[in-house]
Parts: C-alpha cells; structure tokens; sequence
C-alpha cells in the first residue's frame, strides 16, 4: 500500500517477532483449557456476548490463501456451477493480489464477507433476509431471500454471489439454490457446534479465530499487541475479519 | 375541475386501436415468456452476473417508475398550482402514471430471483431499507392515483379532488426521492454516492413522465381524430424544455462536485472518457440526443407550432433518459470497487477489471414486456372510463 | 406466482380431504419404507406429523437460522437421513424432482399438489460421504448424520512461530 504503510508492516514484523515470545507461550496455556470456539449447547441461542472475529496474517499465509479458499469451496460445495458463465459463478472467497502503483510491492490476501459491525448489506435489504446474528455473524436468511441483489451492490467488498442456475447435490450442513444470494457465513454449522471454520482450519499458521469481545481471546491479545486492520477502513464498518501485514 | 365545458368520453375502439393493443399485448406475452424462462432457468440466461447485477431489465423498471412519478405532473401542475390549462388532462395524467408504474414493479418483480416470494417481500419489511420504503411507496402511489381519478370521476368524491391531487403531488416527489436514494446511499460505489442523485432522478422524472405524455396525448387525439390546439402544445413544449434544461444542469452540478473528490476521480474519467459504450451513450446518447438536440428543436423559431419537431423532441428525451439511466445503473456497476486505494487488485472474481455487460434477448423481452403492460393498462384505461376531454381545441381550452 | 401456488395448496387440500373422506384406498401411501427400516416411529406422533410438519419445520428454520439452535429434533436434515436413502437399489440417485415420485416427500406432496421449494436449497438426500480427505473428520462412515465436535487443532496455535513470511516467497 502506501510507503507509511509498507513501513508499518515492517515494524510488525519486527513487534511481532518481539512479541511472541510472551505472547504464544501464554496464548497456549489458554487455548488448552477452552479452546476458541467454546461450544454452545444445540438447544441455546447465540448470544450478543459474544462477537466472532477473524485475525488473518497476511505475511504467513504462504499461499496468499489460496488452500483456505479450497476448503471453502469443499465445505460450502460452490465452484460447481456448470450452466454459469465465469462471471456468473459464485465465489464465496477468493485471493485478491494487491500491487502498490508507487512502490510496486505486492502481495496476495484472501478476501470474502468481513462481517461488518454495520453492514451496509443488512440496511438495504428489503425484507431483512440480510442479517447479523447476535454474535456478529453476517449472512442470508435465504429462506426469505427474494432475490432483488441489493445487498450485493452495497457490499463493499464484492463479498456476496447470486446463485445463477439450479443445483443439486448441496452439501446437507450449506443449502444452497438458485434465485438466492449467498456469501460466507463464518460456517455458522460449524461455529455453533464448537468447531472452526473451515478455512481457519486450512490455515492454522496464519489465521486466529475467537472471540473479540472476550478481551483474553487469543485473537483479541493476538490483536491487542499486533493490531489488525480493516480492508476499507473508511467506511467506518468495524469488520470481524482483520489483516495482519496490509 | 373548473370547466363546465369540457365534455369527457371514452376512447373509441376502432379497428386501428385494437391493432395497437394486440401489439401491447403480444410485447406482454413476450415479458411473460421471458419471465417463465429466467424462472425454470435461472439467471445464467440473462447477461447479469455477479460483477453487473442490475442490467437492461432494471433499466427498464426504473425509467417506467421514473416516469410514472412524472406524468403525474400535469395533473399536478393543475390541481396543486391551479392552472385551469392542465387541468382537463389531469385524469389522462392520472392514469399514465398508474399505467408506468404498474409496468415498471412488473418488470422489478418479475426480474427477482425469487419472484414467487413476493409475499414475502410485502409481508416482511426492514424499516431500514430504502427499497423496504420504496414498496410502501409504490403501493401508496398507486392508491393515490386511483383516489385522485375516482374524485376527477365521481361528483360525489369532488370535495376530495384538491386533497387527493395535493397528497398525490407530494407523495410522488417522496417517490422519486425514494428511487433515487436507491442508488444515492450505496456508499460503495463511487458513482452513486452522491447527494446529488435523488435531486437529479426527480427532474429526469419531470423530464421523462411529459415527453411519454406528450407523445401518446398526440397518438391518441390522432387517432380518435380529436383536436389538439397549440396552445396546449406549446405549454407542454415549454415545460418540456424546463425540465430537459434542469435535468441536464443537476447532472453537469453532479459530475463536477465528483470531480473534486479525488475518490471519484476513477470512475468519472471512466465515464466521461475512457469508458467505450458508457462514454459513447453519455455523451452521443444523454447529452446530445437527450439534452441538446431535443433543446434546440424546442427553441428553434423556424419550427414553432410544429407539431413534429414536439414529437421528435419527446422521442429524443425519452432515447437520451433512457441511455442516461443506462450510463447511470449499468455503467456504475461495470467500473470494480475500489478495495485498496492506489493498489492495482487482481482476482478469479474480476476485482479491478472492467466488468462486462451485454444484455441478453431475455432481457430485452422482460422489458419490452413491462412497457406492453404500461401501454395496454394505458389505452385499456382510456376505453373503459371517461379520461379523454372531447377536445383540447384551442377555442376550448381558453374557455374553460 | 403465489397465487397461483396457494389456489394449487388450496386444491390440493380439498382434492385431499374428499379423498380421505371418500375413499381412503385411493390414497397412495407416502414412502416410508426407509424410515421404518431405521425407526419404529417419527420424532412427533405420525399424525400429528401428518398434520403439522411444516409448522415444526418452519419453527426450527427461523430458530436455526436466526438464532444459532441445533437441535436435531425437527431438523430438515434428520428428516431426510431418516427418511431417504441416498440411492435405489439400481444405483440411480433418490431425488425428489425425480419422475418417479418415490423420494418421501415427494411421494405425498406431487399427490397433494403442493409444490416445495425447500430442496433447490437442501439436499434432498443424505450425503455419502465421499472421503473428504481434508481437514474434519466424519465419525460417520455411511451419513454425514450430524456434524462431530473437533476440537481446535493444535497446529493453530503456532501460528506465530512459524518465520517465513508471503513477501519473501513471492
Ligand atoms: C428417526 C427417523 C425419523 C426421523 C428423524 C423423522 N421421521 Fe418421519 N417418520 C418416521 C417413521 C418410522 C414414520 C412412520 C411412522 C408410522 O408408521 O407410524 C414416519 C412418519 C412420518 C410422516 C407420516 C407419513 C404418513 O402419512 O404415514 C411424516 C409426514 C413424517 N414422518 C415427516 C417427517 C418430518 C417432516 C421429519 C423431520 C422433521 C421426520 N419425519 C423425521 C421416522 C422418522
Ligand atoms: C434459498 C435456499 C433455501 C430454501 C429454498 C430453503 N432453505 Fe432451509 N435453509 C437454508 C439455509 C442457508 C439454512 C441454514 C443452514 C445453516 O445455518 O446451517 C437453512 C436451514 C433450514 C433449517 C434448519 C437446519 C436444519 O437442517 O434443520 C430448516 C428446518 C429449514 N431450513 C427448512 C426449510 C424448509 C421447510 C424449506 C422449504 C419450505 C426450506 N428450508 C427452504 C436455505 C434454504
Ligand atoms: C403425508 C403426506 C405428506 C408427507 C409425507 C409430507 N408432506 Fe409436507 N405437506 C403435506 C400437506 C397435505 C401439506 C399442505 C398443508 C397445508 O398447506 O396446510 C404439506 C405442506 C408442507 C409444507 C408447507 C408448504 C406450504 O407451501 O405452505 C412444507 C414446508 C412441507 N409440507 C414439507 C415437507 C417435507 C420437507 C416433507 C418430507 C420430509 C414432507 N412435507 C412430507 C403432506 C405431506
């Protein structure tokens, strides 16, 4: 990005190598006793006590993402639409390259729904089929999803696909179907049964799920003592998914 | 209505007005049957994708919805500020603006990936959306313009007419607000967050809604061989040319405050120079053809009281709105957001490219089909009651 | 088109009730022969799952989706691991657009008349789990019945020991 950015990144680096030390060692101890995701009795609601959030390392990602973006496509079952031209095909998460147009340094991030504080894609939507859970997770109640895409043209970040021909064969836990939008839901399945998303999981080196409002998560230390920015800071959305190394 | 003279009847069903229906009808059914495809198919037919999600349908929906608002004009400009000229066509005006507008939900409706939930777009409503808002608007015009005819229709109702004619006038300036906020809050795009676009979607109502008026209050006293005087048409003109002039100036203030936002600079330079079709259709299309052109035919002294030089002024508005929505909702779209400023972005989901459009035949058949619903609810309207004033003559109109 | 698909509902209801009034032998049975090679009975009393299935499922949909509940009593999924299975005998895939009408929803609702659009969404049958060989594991090795607990795995939390950064490999 900007050179004061680039000069950012390596002062992190040099911070977080400080850092870790301190920080990993008392960072498993925690983690050890309740995990990151604790899990919620089935028959619980979500709470607002709670806000999920995601810390993704852009430098540690060796592959700018790319197997997260795999184990997306596998749990959510997307990237299988054969009637729909490339354009129309849904991508819930993709790897973006970013190249500096001064500096000409480059990297690569992944980027899908970031799970705004205010999402501008839960103000449009007519018939508030685009919701934030309690605990902060964005998605599409598709069951009363109509289809008019307003939300895709708020979202900033491209984040949201329309399902542009029938399907069959879904994935039993990720319904999805034709005429509706989608976007990544934080595995909402999977989060609400204990387990990680599907794409921290591919990349357990670089990515830190938890809990942002527990200020003793490890991603709420991990961010306390690394920062983590947001992509579009001015917007003012206060995202649940924050960068490492932008 | 103030006159006494004015003498109201029905539209006569000629042989020439049923050819004209058929041919609104056959348009319909070719909506519907374009309706039915993207419904059995899905959307992959169409030209939209995930870059470009509103197309040449949207298009469609919103120029007819635009419109509506505006051809409520005339009845506005007779009741509300009591211009006894306007008032006799304020029932024609009426019923237009329930014809476009009925035209453009259908084409919104029939577009939508689910369109056979729209019970549940009327049954559930989050308050915070403008398109939320826009439904009840919709819905209230609709009710109000039925309101306003039945005052104009039914002696009985006639202590209502003011109030049904002043409720009318500003609801459907709440309206246009609504529709062009559509697009003005989107903060994510550059090329609509403006405060600029619920002012400017207005005058092109204002624009758009007369020149449809004015076309088919010609057609229509043609062929029911009624007589039309100057005087109505020369107000009409003049209006018309209003209108064009501040729609045209709201765009010019739009495009200059962007300039001066360094954020906007992309996409403005895109639009204006760079951008192939867009710049081709703003420039050629909504400033020439739909701004000066149509200007000057209006204020050329050698063509005063030329009745065609009127049409083909309206028809040249109508092209130019219909291009400048175009630029407008398709053309915004087509240029990526912006993820990194001063970065150039790169992915498998087309981030930083110019996205491509191209409508497809299905698209063109779900338009065409809401502007065959419009026009058939429009000369349907005129056979079944008493819209028409038995004659615009000028000797009349001075008359009453 | 929900007009259209109420006055369909409403037929179908009353095509229904003469039916079960008139000749009950005209009604053709609801394939429930998975179902019973798996259980004795369903979640709710069948007649009472006859009548008001769609209110359990309507209640759980909101509540899942809405607030997070998983409970798998009125699962949409339960019902379809029980009540499907995943092929026929031959090999051909169950589902329930299938001409042949033999996916238990199907097999009442095309004689009921009332269309569903739950399975252009949902899988219409259970998942055979075809080894996905990556990150969690299924304790089932036949339905992907419902989802197992996994718990965080320990290589996410040396997400900073590692030293080798994206710009210096690309
Ligand atoms: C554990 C397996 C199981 C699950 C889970 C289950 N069912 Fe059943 N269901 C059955 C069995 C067995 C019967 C037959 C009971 C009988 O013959 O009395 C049945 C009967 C029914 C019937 C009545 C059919 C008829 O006309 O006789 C309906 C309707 C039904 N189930 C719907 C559902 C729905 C909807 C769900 C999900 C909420 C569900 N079932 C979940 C096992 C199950
Ligand atoms: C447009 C897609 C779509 C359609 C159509 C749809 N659903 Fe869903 N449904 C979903 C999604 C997405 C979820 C959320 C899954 C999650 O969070 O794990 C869901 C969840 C559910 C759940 C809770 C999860 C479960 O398995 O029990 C139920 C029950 C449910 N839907 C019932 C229905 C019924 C009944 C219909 C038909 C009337 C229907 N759905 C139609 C997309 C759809
Ligand atoms: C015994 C016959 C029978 C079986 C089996 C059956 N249904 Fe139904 N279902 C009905 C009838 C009858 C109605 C209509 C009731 C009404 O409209 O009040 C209905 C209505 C519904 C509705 C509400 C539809 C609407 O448009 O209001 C849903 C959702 C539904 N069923 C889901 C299912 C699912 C999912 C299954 C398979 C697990 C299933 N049904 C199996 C008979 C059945």
């Amino acid at each position: 990005m900007s050179q004061i950015n680039a000069y950012r990144r390596k002062f992190m680096a040099t911070l977080g190598g400080v850092a870790v030390g301190g920080l990993a060692s008392s960072v498993i101890l925690r983690t050890v006793q309740a995990g990151d995701v604790p899990a919620k009795p089935a028959d619980q609601p979500v709470s607002n006590q709670v806000r999920w959030g995601m810390l993704i390392d852009v430098n540690r990602l060796t592959d700018g993402g790319a197997s997260m973006v795999e184990a997306c496509k596998r749990e959510h079952g997307w990237g299988n639409d054969p009637k729909a031209r490339p354009e129309q095909q849904a991508q819930w998460m993709r790897t973006v390259k970013v190249t500096d147009k001064l500096t000409k340094y480059s990297f690569t991030l992944p980027v899908m729904c970031q799970h705004c504080e205010e999402p501008p894609c839960v103000d449009v939507c007519p018939t508030g089929a685009s919701m934030k859970r309690a605990d902060g997770i964005v998605q599409v109640n598709k069951h009363i999803c109509i289809g008019c895409r307003y939300c895709m043209m708020a979202c900033p970040y491209k984040a949201r696909s329309f399902v542009h021909e029938s399907l069959t064969d879904q994935r039993p836990h990720s319904p999805r179907g034709i005429g509706t939008v989608e976007s990544c839901n934080l595995c909402v399945h999977r989060v609400d049964q204990g387990q990680l998303p599907a794409c921290v999981e591919a990349a357990p080196n670089a990515v830190i799920f938890g809990d942002l409002n527990d200020p003793n998560s490890r991603i709420s230390q991990a961010m306390k003592a690394l920062g983590g920015s947001q992509i579009r800071a001015d917007l003012s959305l206060n995202t649940g998914v924050r960068y490492l190394g932008l | 209505m103030s006159s006494k003279t004015m003498v109201y009847s029905e539209l006569h069903a000629s042989k020439v007005y049923y050819f004209i229906l058929g041919i609104c009808l056959a348009l319909v059914v070719l909506g519907a049957f374009s309706f039915f495809h993207l419904e059995h198919e899905g959307h992959y037919v169409t030209g939209m994708n995930n870059q470009v999600v509103w197309g040449l349908p949207h298009v469609f929906a919103i120029f007819l919805i635009v419109a509506a608002s505006g051809a409520l004009n005339i009845a506005s400009i007779g009741t509300v500020f009591r211009k006894g000229l306007y008032q006799p066509m304020g029932g024609l005006s009426a019923l237009l603006a329930i014809a476009l507008l009925l035209g453009g939900l259908a084409i919104l409706v029939l577009d939508l990936g689910h369109a056979d939930r729209l019970i549940i777009a009327m049954t559930y409503y989050n308050f915070k959306s403008i398109f939320a808002w826009n439904i009840i608007l919709y819905n209230g015009f609709l009710a109000l313009c039925i309101l306003y005819i039945w005052t104009m229709q039914d002696r009985k109702m006639k202590v209502l007419y003011p109030y049904a004619g002043f409720f009318a006038f500003s609801w459907r300036l709440i309206l246009t607000l609504g529709t062009g906020s559509i697009f003005g809050f989107l903060v994510s795009r550059a090329y609509y967050n403006s405060a600029m676009i619920a002012p400017l979607f207005i005058a092109l109502s204002f624009a758009l809604g007369l020149a449809v008026f004015i076309i088919l209050l010609f057609f229509v006293y043609r062929l029911d061989k009624r007589e039309l005087g100057d005087l109505v048409l020369n107000r009409l003109r003049y209006l018309l040319a209003i209108f064009v002039a501040a729609a045209m100036f709201l765009e010019l203030a739009r495009h200059l405050t962007a300039l001066y936002i360094a954020q906007r600079h992309g996409v403005e330079q895109f639009i204006l120079l760079e951008g192939g079709i867009y710049t081709l259709l703003f420039w050629i299309g909504q400033v020439l053809v739909g701004g000066l052109i149509p200007l000057s035919l209006i204020f050329c002294r050698a063509l005063k009281n030329n009745h065609w030089s009127l049409l083909l002024a309206s028809a040249l508005v109508i092209v130019g709105g219909f291009a400048q929505l175009y630029v407008i909702i398709v053309g915004g779209q087509v240029y990526p957001l912006e993820l990194f400023p001063n970065a150039e972005v790169q992915s498998s989901f087309f981030d930083g490219e110019i996205h491509a459009y191209a409508p497809s035949v299905w698209e063109w058949m779900l338009g065409l089909g809401g502007i065959g619903l419009a026009l058939t609810i429009y000369f349907f309207g005129m056979v079944a009651l008493r819209f028409l004033p038995r004659s615009l003559a000028d000797t009349e109109v001075e008359a009453s | 088109m929900p007009l259209l698909s109420h006055i369909k509902s409403l037929l179908g209801l009353v095509l229904l009730a003469t039916l079960l009034v008139g000749c009950d032998a005209g009604v053709p049975e609801p394939n429930l022969a998975p179902a019973k090679a798996k259980a004795a009975q369903c979640v709710e009393p069948t007649a009472d799952m006859r009548k008001n299935h769609m209110v359990y499922l309507d209640v759980h949909r909101d509540k899942t989706v809405i607030e997070g509940i998983r409970t798998n009593k009125h699962s949409l999924n339960e019902c379809i691991n029980c009540h499907v299975v995943p092929t026929r005998e031959d090999g051909s895939a169950v589902h329930y657009t299938d001409e042949k009408k033999d996916h238990f929803c199907a097999s009442c609702h095309t004689y009921v008349g009332v269309k569903l659009d739950c399975f252009q969404c949902h899988a219409d049958r259970p998942q055979i789990v075809e080894n996905i060989n990556y990150q969690h594991k299924l304790s089932s090795n036949t339905y992907h019945l419902s989802a197992q607990s996994v718990q965080p795995d320990m290589n996410d939390l040396l997400w900073l020991s590692q030293s080798q950064t994206q710009g210096a490999t690309q």
